[in-house]
């Protein structure tokens, strides 16, 4: 049975090394399976109510005439 | 007939030239390195079957296993990639060698091993009593797990030698046989190239098969030990 032949069993080992070692880890380390990047959830704005879309220095407690 | 049955199993060598460099290293071309930030094709077809093998074949592993991952997805395309070129007609396939997969099997088996001993030495000699043995059948018992343990890559790497090497002998014998008999009698070589055509289907698929499984038990092996 050819296989058995030890001759050549160094040369076959050290190709394999040399293969799976290195070539083939270095080709799938370069794969990059990119992320789902999903949009983060935006709070959306309290729509402002009618007295708050103008401000008035009656807001000021401070500066009230009393 | 019995050298010309074998010849195809002998390490080609070319005018005094191992060219079995050559031929271990050429499946590693047809998986062409990611350069660019939007691949072609067959990157990217490549990339998704590694994607869904690794997530796969990693679920089951902890963080410390996790970090073999890229060992474990260039052995499953290695050998899954060797056996499939290896069904071309006249091609040598590596993986019948038995030193090439003694190569593999037992550097990634001592690997496992060698882990388990660091990480969890109690745990992994603990392997070789399962619980709840009778005390007087423990010595017996611990001597079967230590040779059932050390005989794990050389069923490693003999069950792929074994496989590739007799699925290619059999389509050699019956290739052999269809085209003996298609001077004698064309019916039975019709039926003689349908069993060709079935085998060839079924090579096809163990050479798929062999790749996962060796990678598969590599991981189990793994799985004990981390």
């Amino acid at each position: 049975m050819p296989q058995l032949d030890t001759s050549t069993w160094s040369i076959t080992i050290l190709s394999m090394i040399i293969t799976l070692f290195l070539v083939f880890q270095l080709k799938v380390s370069k794969y990059y399976f990119p992320e789902d990047p999903k949009p983060a959830l935006v709070a959306t704005p309290k729509p402002a109510t009618p007295w708050e879309k103008k401000w008035t220095k009656i807001y000021f407690p401070l500066l009230l005439p009393l | 007939m019995n050298e010309n049955l074998f010849s195809s199993f002998i390490t080609p060598v070319m005018m005094g030239l191992p060219i079995v460099i050559v031929i271990v290293m050429f499946p590693s071309i047809m998986f062409p390195s990611p350069n660019r930030l939007i691949n072609n094709r067959l990157i990217s077809i490549q990339q998704w079957l590694v994607q869904l093998t690794s997530k796969q074949m990693l679920a089951i592993h902890n963080q410390k296993g996790q970090t073999w991952a890229l060992m474990l997805m260039s052995l499953i395309l290695f050998i899954g990639s060797t056996n499939l070129l290896g069904l071309l007609p006249h091609s040598f396939t590596p993986t019948t060698q038995l030193s090439l997969n003694l190569g593999m099997a037992i550097p990634l088996w001592a690997g496992t091993v060698i882990t388990g001993f660091r990480y969890k030495t109690k745990a992994s000699l603990a392997h070789f009593l399962p619980q709840g043995t009778p005390l007087p059948l423990i010595p017996m018992l611990i001597i079967i797990e230590t040779i059932s343990l050390f005989i794990q890559p050389m069923a490693l790497a003999v069950r792929l030698t074994a496989n590739i090497t007799a699925g290619h002998l059999l389509i050699h014998l019956i290739g052999g046989a269809t085209l003996a008999l298609m001077n004698i009698s064309a019916a039975t070589a019709m039926v003689t190239f349908m069993i060709l055509i079935l085998l060839t289907i079924l090579e096809f698929a163990v050479a798929l098969i062999q790749a996962y499984v060796f990678t598969l038990l590599v991981s189990l092996y793994l799985h004990d030990n981390t």
